[in-house]
């Protein structure tokens, strides 16, 4: 064990150092982002100004904006660009220099990718925390924040971003297919915000499609830790989908392993 | 006369390229269009499933914000299709010293860097936003003049134009700094606020929108005047003088740039 964090604790410092080196172009790219999320915040304003109901499918104004700010604070912590770096690897041939080395493939890019957030992610969530409990408070009057479900939360984040990171390398591997990983990855992110919740709440969806897509894996990304941080879920819901994460993190774990094995064999790094 | 005649010249054949080169990777043009299609249904899958809620949203129809969101994705495809190269500058160009290149050729850099480049995935935005207005226009009971026909496709070109200005400040500032594509990003996605009805913002969002990062003038403004017929002078008019402004500022920032510019050694 000891050893192995020896081995890895590089990949994290180089991650680290990446992120301070651009970090300007960060803050640029994260106010961007919060843009986006200002306009849903307006246009769901206007929505609850316009139905006249208090509550739209189990959700408050309120719990809306704290829902847009806890999306918008999970999607980073879980967020992998491992297809994006295993997908240039495979084109522009570095994959060799990995394969040289004795660690393991996976491991690498996951203790890169940890270094790369590790720190932003945890001066982000602060602010983004108070704002959330400030509307709760402003609004109902009374301090919602349990210790409790923000530590399941937490549990439940970081079994969202290994799913995330083992779906991202398996669909990295696709570059031995598709050549343009830039259109493909907008494709998967599309796809994947809309089925995750990013984009409108599951709850939003028509009863019988709904409950197809809370099985998928993707509603076990974003959905599950907002949910249960926001308290929607009863104790027994939140073990069902703790217990469906695990699943999918173990099955996309074996289907990286699995396609990591067949790539290996039809790897073929051209000049170099 | 002959200095345009020379650039229009010039232009034909970075095109005649750009389209043998895609010839070249057919896969990705697919890829590239069904993902920007992707992006738009998943955003008029939004607004459909608000709609199912509440019968107006501030006095909007379903039809008028889709009408809206279908005209802001024209120029918005049109600047993606020709213009794109930008973002490379942003991102690449000058950071990898690739910039060099435009100096040493005797063009203009920036309509050498404008029309090196074009970008066929934007044929995604621009499918889907022709397809919505003209699936909306007719059911939104428009009264048609000549002068409106006229207004309407005029100020498509101007539109336009603001996005490129936009992407021009910004891309300029990888002169000073090497790297932009994210401050190109960040103003960018300011274009969001675009896509709906101005009126649903509060007054600070609005007063940005129309005069500091003017996108509202793309969508909201020549949208709302082909629905009424109101106020041209502002609702086109802005969208006219605001493209003029940026576009002179772009070029402006981007020679200023130029003198500022080390190559970067590799």
């Amino acid at each position: 064990m000891k050893r192995k964090l020896k081995l890895y604790l590089p990949f994290i410092n180089a991650g680290m150092q990446e992120t301070a080196t651009y970090r300007v172009n960060f803050i640029f790219f994260l106010l961007g982002e919060a843009l986006a999320c200002a306009v849903s915040f307006f246009i769901w304003n206007a929505v609850y100004n316009s139905g006249g109901e208090n509550e739209i499918n189990g959700f408050s104004f309120e719990q809306m904006v704290v829902y847009i700010v806890l999306m918008f604070l999970t999607n980073g912590i879980i967020g992998s660009d491992a297809s994006w770096s295993v997908g240039e690897e495979v084109r522009d041939g570095t994959i060799a220099m990995r394969l040289l080395k004795p660690v393991s493939y996976n491991s690498t890019f996951l203790f890169q990718e940890f270094g790369n957030k590790v720190l932003t992610e945890i001066v982000l969530m602060v602010p983004l925390l108070v704002i959330a409990e400030l509307v709760r408070w402003l609004i109902s009057g009374a301090v919602a924040f349990s210790v409790v479900r923000f530590l399941i939360y937490l549990l439940s984040c970081t079994a969202a971003y290994l799913i995330n990171f083992f779906f991202n390398i398996c669909f990295g591997f696709l570059a031995f297919v598709i050549k343009y990983l830039w259109g493909a990855n907008m494709m998967k992110n599309c796809v994947v915000g809309f089925l995750s919740g990013a984009i409108i709440p599951l709850a939003f969806l028509p009863a019988g499609l709904r409950t197809v897509i809370l099985l998928l894996p993707f509603a076990s990304l974003n959905y599950t830790p907002v949910m249960i941080y926001m308290g929607m879920y009863s104790g027994i819901e939140t073990l069902w989908y703790l217990g469906l994460q695990l699943f999918w993190m173990i099955a996309f774990w074996g289907l990286s392993k699995l396609l990591w094995r067949l790539s290996v064999k039809r790897l073929c790094v051209q000049g170099g | 006369m002959r200095k345009i005649r020379r650039a229009m010249r010039i232009h034909r054949i970075f095109i005649a390229q750009e389209l043998k080169r895609m010839m070249e990777y057919k896969g990705d043009f697919i890829v590239g269009v069904i993902g920007f299609l992707l992006v738009q249904c998943s955003n008029l899958l939004f607004l459909w499933l608000i709609f199912a809620n509440i019968p107006s949203l501030m006095g909007w129809s379903l039809d008028q914000i889709v009408f809206i969101y279908g005209f802001s994705l024209i120029p918005k495809g049109i600047d993606h299709l020709f213009f794109d190269n930008l973002w490379n500058i942003g991102y690449f160009i000058v950071r990898k010293g690739d910039f060099d290149k435009y100096l040493t050729r005797p063009v203009n850099t920036l309509f050498h860097v404008l029309v090196e480049k074009i970008q066929i995935d934007a044929l995604g935005e621009l499918i889907v936003g022709i397809a919505l207005v003209c699936v909306t226009l007719p059911r939104l009971g428009v009264e048609w003049s000549v002068l409106k026909v006229l207004l309407a496709v005029l100020v498509i070109p101007f539109a336009t134009l603001i996005y490129t200005g936009i992407k021009t400040v910004t891309a300029s500032v990888a002169f000073w700094t090497k790297r932009s594509g994210s401050v190109i990003y960040m103003f960018y996605m300011v274009n969001d606020f675009a896509k709906y009805p101005a009126a649903i913002y509060n007054e600070v969002v609005k007063n940005i929108i129309t005069y500091i990062v003017p996108f509202a003038l793309t969508a909201y403004y020549p949208a709302l005047y082909i629905l009424t017929g109101e106020n041209p002078l502002f609702n086109i008019g802005m969208t006219v003088l605001a493209a003029a402004v940026l576009m002179t500022l772009g070029v402006i920032v981007w020679h200023r740039g130029i003198r500022a510019y080390e190559s970067a050694g590799s």
